[in-house]
């Protein structure tokens, strides 16, 4: 084969092996989308019937009717969500500047220790803090469930917010210093204001990984602080033959957090992935 | 801002890193005690809890009686069972997630493949709630209306519908294609991140000497990416071995155990069958095996930034 002819048909191959990866990828998600919007009628004639004339927002007005706890989970997850992420920033963003800049003594340790924890099982915990939950009365509420998030919020805070504040220039913080703040005040007033963007993307990715949260909030809610995930999964559960409806609470569980994550993709592919590969 | 004599006269002297080092360690204190009440304290309670005999019907710490809950799982059929799931888990889950995400990584990286939208495609599944996904395959999987069987029957590959999440035998592979669907996009982000940082030069130098696409491949791309591959097996395995919602929302474990890991035995012994000790016994040895799978990640992550330090 000539040379031009091999470049041709490597670029065909690599032609078919994206559009490959696009219909593997979304294949799932756009069959679920197109299923939320058809009767139930069509989603179980075979072949389905896939009439423009049937598609309807029926599943979607029936699964946020007001007899099914999903609007009340959205606003759980909201509420959670946010709260998890301020309290996390709040505590770990101080936490995340000395480890980035205050040489803390024992601070690569203390590092390595909070990636570690990313590493263990829920499981571990959530039996001790069962029982402790328990005993103060704290299961099935919202502020229990912010408690126990910040245990793998906090971490991924931290160590985020540590990359982030590494590539603010040093000559500002030395030159507040010559002008004579203290190490609080060019925290405080230097670095902090400068770092919003940042703090705010880690605020949504914080955010993302509270609301998408199952395990924990499964085990520790059973009426009036169930999250979103929760109400989803005991929906399919219980209206096992309702597959119209079942999709669209998970559309409309997932579609808040999608949007996030495409909205702030930047700071996602720069400040987390590469955090990830490189440290 | 209040100006501070002394710090104007000498900002760079022994004093002022003194005091800086001092503030750090205030700046951390909160953030370490938040994480050691929630984090470090029930982890050693988990550890002492799996020595004692308590239930949920108190709530309480119970009576010490040593390695007694050890023994009962590891004489137990179903931990057994669940200890061999959950490794066949981890092993085909991390082999496939890695195999495939590599080649969308490299087909990504090509200069076809640089359009931005290829990577909001990415951050789909990626961002999409675990129950999300859990119910999106439950609807794919339906055995009577589910699109799979649909297909399969409708171009001939299946001669009869299958009932995907009922046969022991395919329960557990089902629910690992939507497992592996799920995780390779975030994966594939980290191999691209890892590509970019490939030194352009290596590549030219690669082609100058004649090598084709595979060489360039075997002897450039995949040297380049050790650290980085070593990083993906570690996390997607310390990953794979907490699947919970799949299981929860789309077997409960079933059909006779098939899919019941570690992670899913422990929740079903500590919060349906109420035995917290003996939750906590599996809960640990999980953990132990995620303790070691951790230790690897550091082991690994601290020569690439050390070589990290020394480029910079």
């Amino acid at each position: 084969m000539s040379r031009r002819g091999r470049a041709r048909t490597r670029r065909i191959g690599i032609g078919l092996g994206l559009a490959l990866f696009v219909a593997w990828t979304l294949a799932p998600i756009v069959w679920a989308l197109i299923s939320s919007f058809l009767p139930l009628r069509a989603l179980t004639s075979t072949p389905p019937d896939l009439a423009p004339g049937n598609f309807t927002l029926e599943n979607y007005l029936g699964v946020l009717s007001a007899d099914r706890d999903l609007i009340g989970g959205l606003r759980n997850s909201a509420i959670v969500a946010s709260f998890t992420a301020v309290l996390a920033l709040l505590i770990g963003s101080s936490a995340a500047y000395a480890l980035a800049r205050l040489r803390v003594p024992g601070g690569g340790k203390i590092l390595m220790l909070i990636l570690v924890t990313q590493m263990f099982p829920a499981m571990v915990i959530i039996i001790p803090l069962f029982i402790v939950l328990s005993r103060t009365g704290l299961t099935d509420s919202q502020v229990g469930l912010m408690i126990v998030y910040l245990s793998f919020v906090l971490p991924i805070v931290i160590w985020v917010l540590k990359g982030f504040f590494e590539a603010v220039p040093r000559e500002l913080e030395r030159a507040a210093a010559v002008d004579g703040a203290s190490t609080m005040q060019v925290f405080r007033l230097v670095v902090l204001p400068i770092s919003l963007p940042p703090l705010f993307a880690t605020g949504v990715f914080a955010f993302i990984e509270a609301w998408n949260e199952f395990f924990f909030a499964v085990i520790l809610t059973q009426s009036s602080a169930k999250t979103a995930p929760v109400v989803v999964a005991e929906f399919s559960g219980q209206y096992v033959s309702l597959y119209g409806q079942m999709v669209a609470a998970a559309a409309i569980a997932s579609i808040p957090v999608i949007v996030l994550a495409i909205v702030f993709r930047r700071y996602i592919l720069e400040g987390f992935v590469e955090g990830a590969v490189k440290g | 801002m209040t100006i501070d004599p002394g710090a104007v006269a000498r900002p760079t002297g022994r004093s002022y890193l003194a005091r800086r080092r001092r503030t750090g360690t205030l700046l951390v204190l909160p953030a370490l005690a938040v994480l050691a009440l929630i984090l470090a304290l029930p982890i050693a309670a988990s550890l002492a809890l799996s020595l004692m005999d308590a239930d949920t019907a108190d709530f309480r710490f119970g009576v010490f009686v040593g390695l007694d809950n050890y023994r009962t799982l590891f004489a137990d059929p179903v931990f057994a069972l669940a200890l061999r799931n959950s490794i066949y888990w981890m092993v085909v889950e991390v082999a496939v997630v890695v195999v495939v995400a590599l080649w969308f990584a490299l087909l990504l990286n090509h200069p076809m493949g640089r359009w931005s939208v290829f990577r909001i495609i990415l951050l789909v599944p990626w961002a999409l709630a675990p129950v999300a996904n859990a119910v999106l395959w439950k609807w794919i999987y339906n055995s009577s209306y589910g699109i799979l069987n649909f297909l399969g029957t409708a171009t001939g590959v299946l001669p009869d519908p299958v009932v995907w999440l009922g046969d022991p035998g395919l329960a557990l592979n089902a629910l690992l294609v939507a497992e592996i669907w799920k995780e390779i996009p975030f994966i594939t982000l980290l191999l691209l991140a890892g590509l970019q940082n490939v030194p352009r030069i290596l590549y030219r130098a690669s082609r100058l000497d004649g090598a084709g696409p595979w060489q360039t491949f075997r002897f450039v791309t995949l040297p380049q990416l050790r650290t980085t591959i070593l990083i993906c097996i570690v996390l997607q395995s310390i990953w794979a071995l907490k699947s919970f919602d799949l299981v929860y929302v789309l077997t409960r474990g079933g059909p006779a155990n098939a899919t019941t890991m570690l992670n899913f035995l422990a929740y079903r012994v500590s919060f349906q069958f109420g035995n917290l000790g003996l939750g906590a016994a599996v809960a640990d040895i999980l953990f132990f095996v995620m303790f070691l799978l951790a230790l690897a990640y550091v082991r690994v992550f601290r020569p690439a930034r050390a070589a990290e330090r020394g480029v910079a």
